[in-house]
């Protein structure tokens, strides 16, 4: 049995008697210690997928495991970093990293030795007593990635974690990612929609269809890290995924007739539009 | 002239400008109110002179009627809004917490609530007044007045919570009653503060008016209403003025715990 299984994950969401199919049949098996990264167009249900194993989401149909054990509910054992930091704005920095020792009843000296140890590891030593919106976004990641280190978890779950800084501090924290990685040996399961991140970081690179969500491709890398941006063959496993990212984009439009007409205002024309449900989503 | 220029770069000189402004302001208030005096010339608008006579003389010696000087009356007001304050306070914010989390009884007491809230807290006062005690009635007025704001900020906070900061604390191992006191609460404290703050100048309105109406024991509204009744209206306005002051240092000193916590969580 792999570290990490999905087996024939389904979710269907439901509202109003309408069903959407978000993700239709999904079975991955991750190994230890490995970084694989979920691409996709975007609401294609790369979160959704997160989320289950984080336990956050129920699928509809299938099952989780993690380490043998069935995922019910979420749990300290599997980590979770979000893209908007989802910091606790009214405790400093070491007590948000502090967080889930402290309602894990782990006590005080281990706690302060261990979150001691987290904030060297993402070099913020210097800010433990820092409040959250005194910090850069850069910085503020760094206090979420060592929140969920800090439980010792089986996964960490990073949901876009960069997705909300620029560019340069996005790079800054890719090499950080991987200096901790080499310090930490961590499963990481990693969502976002920057090819150029998920080839730079991954071991593998999981490719998923628009909605409903199967997977399209799984690519191996087996090159080690840190990887030049600029070699010949990581330009070229770029190209081709953005390729067939762009495969699935072109699909998306190519269903104009199911969209809902163009409202040109008028209240009376809103009212009727709401009266036919059929027409009231475009993504079916 | 003297080769004094303004500067807004200096701390000193903005509060030196505010300072000066505040009293030219003052000043120009006292001087209206004593030409209006003088004017409308009738003895239920005394002028400043006299009014400040006659705070000395409340303040020192106290008034004949009640044998209470100022102070007393102060006290008794203070004391009575504080438990009507702590009741709400008691009420509202259990009942908000659990109101923002469960739908369903946020469904089943918004038509109470609802019908309740337009009628104003000093139309309950004959009623609270003869259904419980002169002492009781005056403090349950101040508890409805306070008890609205406070609930219904209360579970608009709950309702404000950041889904990701209860999904990270899950994720970090935090079992329901942890994400119920270590989330839920801390997130909902500025929304609580903030119907304080409203709570906090309706019931002080609240407990002057219950007292005109409830005659026992001093209080600010019982010796304004004693003190018309008896044409001493030198002593009328120190009572007023005195409900003035009061009120600004009881909304002050919520709204000044506000701000340092907002500055604390890097609200603004």
């Amino acid at each position: 049995m792999s570290y990490i299984e999905l087996n024939n994950i389904r979710k269907v969401f439901k509202k109003d008697d309408k069903e959407t199919v978000a993700i239709d049949d999904i079975s991955l098996h991750i190994e230890k210690e490995e970084l694989v990264s979920i691409l996709g167009p975007s609401g294609c249900g790369k979160t959704t997928v997160l989320r289950m194993i984080a336990g956050l989401v129920e699928p509809t149909s299938g099952e989780v495991f993690v380490d043998g054990t069935k995922v019910v509910a979420p749990g300290s054992d599997r980590g979770m970093v979000f893209q908007d930091f989802a910091l606790f704005p009214w405790r400093s920095v070491r007590k948000n990293i502090e967080f889930g020792l402290e309602v894990n009843g782990v006590p005080k000296e281990e706690r302060t030795a261990r979150v001691d140890k987290y904030l060297e590891i993402v070099g913020l030593e210097k800010f433990a007593d820092a409040r959250v919106h005194e910090l850069s976004g850069g910085m503020k990641q760094r206090v979420g990635i060592a929140r969920a280190l800090v439980n010792h978890p089986k996964v960490v779950l990073m949901d876009e974690p960069f997705g909300a800084l620029d560019a340069q501090t996005r790079n800054i924290m890719q090499a950080g990612l991987i200096k901790i990685l080499d310090k930490t040996d961590q499963t990481i399961v990693f969502v976002t929609h920057s090819v150029d991140e998920a080839v730079f970081l991954s071991d593998r690179i999981v490719i998923l269809t628009k909605r409903p969500a199967r997977i399209k491709d799984v690519i191996e890398i087996p090159w080690p890290r840190p990887r030049d941006r600029a070699s010949p063959e990581f330009t070229a496993l770029r190209k081709r995924i953005l390729t067939e990212l762009e495969q699935e984009n072109v699909m998306d439009q190519g269903a104009p007739a199911d969209k809902p007409p163009k409202l040109t205002g008028g209240l009376l024309n809103r009212i009727r539009h709401r009266d036919r449900p059929d027409s009231e989503t475009g993504d079916k | 002239m003297f080769g004094f220029k303004y500067d807004t770069e200096n701390k000193w000189h903005r509060l030196g400008r505010l300072l000066l402004i505040m009293a030219a302001s003052l000043l120009t208030f006292v001087y209206v109110w004593w030409i209006l005096a003088i004017i409308i010339n009738t003895p239920a608008i005394p002028t400043p002179d006299l009014v400040w006579a006659a705070m000395i003389k409340l303040f020192n010696e106290g008034d004949i009627q009640t044998g209470l000087s100022m102070w007393d009356h102060m006290a008794a007001s203070l004391k009575r809004f504080l438990g009507g304050f702590a009741l709400a306070f008691g009420v509202a914010v259990p009942l908000g917490l659990l109101i923002g989390y469960s739908r369903f009884l946020d469904e089943f007491s918004r038509p109470v609530l609802e019908f309740l809230k337009p009628i104003a807290p000093i139309a309950w006062a004959p009623v609270f007044i003869f259904a419980t005690t002169l002492t009781i009635g005056p403090i349950l007025v101040v508890f409805v007045g306070i008890f609205f704001p406070l609930l219904y900020n209360t579970i608009f906070g709950v309702k404000k919570i950041e889904p990701s900061l209860t999904d990270a604390a899950k994720t970090l191992g935090a079992k329901e009653r942890q994400v119920f006191y270590k989330v839920m609460l801390p997130c909902t404290t500025p929304y609580i503060m903030n119907g304080m703050r409203i709570g906090f100048g309706i019931g002080w309105m609240c407990i002057v008016a219950a007292e005109m109406i409830a005659p026992l024991g001093g209080g600010l509204g019982y010796f304004i209403s004693l003190q018309s009744t008896l044409s001493n209206w030198p002593y009328v306005f120190v009572g007023l003025g005195v409900i003035s002051v009061l009120g600004i240092l009881t909304t002050g000193l919520v709204d000044y715990a506000y701000r340092l916590m907002a500055k604390r969580m890097g609200i603004e």
